[in-house]
């Protein structure tokens, strides 16, 4: 499978092809980016440590901000004035890298038996949720009157897991780079827009960590987003958020492959022969690593240092990935996209979001979290 | 095409995507935590 990181810019696009085929020239490219998120990670986790003293000690009213926030919002900030300089781009775009090799580490704080449990949970909330957004969003594409396949891609994005749904997609039904880059631009404004409202959101209906954890991995749709915005609220709820938004993840090949046999029926995309491939092929494999870490873990093959240290090894890769998503979030790119998609991709959102948290909260009555 | 794209074109099936090297890199980073070459990561 072709992989393709996607950073708007303000600039028009250029296309970067990195080329597997020269490893070390690649390290190169992408070395001089990597160092840039880790340099505005940094500083995040130093603003995170330093402000509030700095406020203390003058007697100031300052909220307490962790460095998730400050990260995201140092890149915002450099996206959106000078923008990201072309040496950086390369490496930037492997945020989603370090998102994935976080992901796989934090499997070590999961004993198995929790994530049977929580899985489960989660499970049963992502097919009921998945079922819901596609239904409802093919509904407003229809209404709205878009493209069929930009209906589509808006419909895997926010049911399943944004960015990656997209681009899994956009290959498997033949829909034009253009419909991807709408769907995604959409995808991306709204998770945006999700960091500084769920939180919110969040702490004014009191909700538990385990909830608010569940509610942001099943609304909020690009992985990124989903885990800062779960991190946003606390260690504990970013942790809940990155494992159901990791069961969400698993179901992109089984969705990707409904659509990529109903477009293939009506003669507007290549039909797939072997679907067991197919499925192999979309899986996300960052979710059986996890898994993976979660089992080695639960039967003791790491003792509660080492489990201390992957944890924070996790927590390193995270925060690069959270410098990411303020530095490839760029507003003014996103407006050029157009208002249509936006809008359908935004009551989708509302609707998807408000659906969702009733779901968790009927959850959490009848689990008794 | 508004985004700047970086492709990790995959031609070859034999090529690993961008997600198996993140698991790959992921097992090492265990590995060496695992065996004591790293002792400690600070946070």
């Amino acid at each position: 499978m072709s992989e393709t990181f996607a950073i708007p810019q303000a600039s028009p696009a250029h296309e970067v092809q990195v080329q597997q085929a020269q490893p070390g020239l690649q390290f190169l490219r992408v070395l001089p980016g990597i160092i840039l998120l880790a340099a505005i990670g940094y500083a995040g986790k130093l603003l995170e440590l330093n402000v509030g003293k700095y406020a203390k000690a003058h007697h100031w009213i300052f909220p307490n901000i962790e460095y998730v926030l400050w990260a995201i919002l140092l890149g915002l900030a450099i996206s959106n004035t000078v923008g990201i300089p072309a040496i950086f781009r390369a490496g930037v775009a492997t945020y989603e890298f370090w998102l994935k090799v976080g992901i796989v580490l934090l499997g070590a704080r999961f004993l198995l038996g929790d994530v049977l449990k929580l899985g489960s949970v989660s499970l049963a909330l992502v097919a009921i949720e998945i079922t819901g957004a596609i239904a409802f969003m093919t509904l407003l594409g229809r209404l709205f009157h878009l493209k069929p396949k930009l209906t589509t891609l808006l419909a895997v994005g926010s049911a399943v897991c944004g960015v990656s749904a997209i681009i899994a997609t956009q290959g498997a039904i033949d829909a034009d780079e253009e419909d991807s880059s709408f769907a995604i631009a959409a995808i991306l404004a709204l998770g945006a827009l999700a960091l500084f409202t769920f939180p919110l959101i969040g702490h004014a209906l009191h909700l538990s960590d385990h909830a608010y954890g569940l509610w942001a991995g099943l609304a909020v749709d690009n992985t990124a987003e989903a885990s800062a915005a779960g991190a946003l609220y606390s260690d504990a709820a970013g942790k809940l958020a990155v494992l159901a938004k990791t069961t969400r993840n698993a179901m992109i090949g089984f969705v990707v492959l409904g659509y990529a046999i109903y477009w293939g029926s009506q003669g507007q995309a290549k039909s797939v022969k072997n679907k067991a491939a197919f499925l192999w092929q979309k899986f996300p494999k960052f979710v059986l690593g996890f898994l993976l870490i979660s089992v080695l873990a639960t039967y003791g093959f790491f003792n509660k240092d080492q489990i201390g240290a992957l944890g924070n090894l996790s927590r390193w890769a995270f925060l690069l990935t959270f410098a990411g998503v303020g530095l490839r979030t760029n507003f003014r790119e996103m407006r050029k996209q157009g208002l249509r998609p936006f809008a359908v991709g935004a009551i989708g959102e509302v609707v998807i979001a408000v659906f969702t948290l009733v779901l968790v909260i009927a959850a959490q009555k009848f689990a008794g979290w | 095409m508004p985004a700047t794209k970086i492709k990790a074109a995959n031609s070859s099936p034999t090529k690993l995507s961008w997600d198996t090297w993140a698991v790959l890199a992921a097992f090492l980073a265990a590995l060496l935590i695992r065996i004591g070459v790293v002792k400690h990561v600070p946070w």
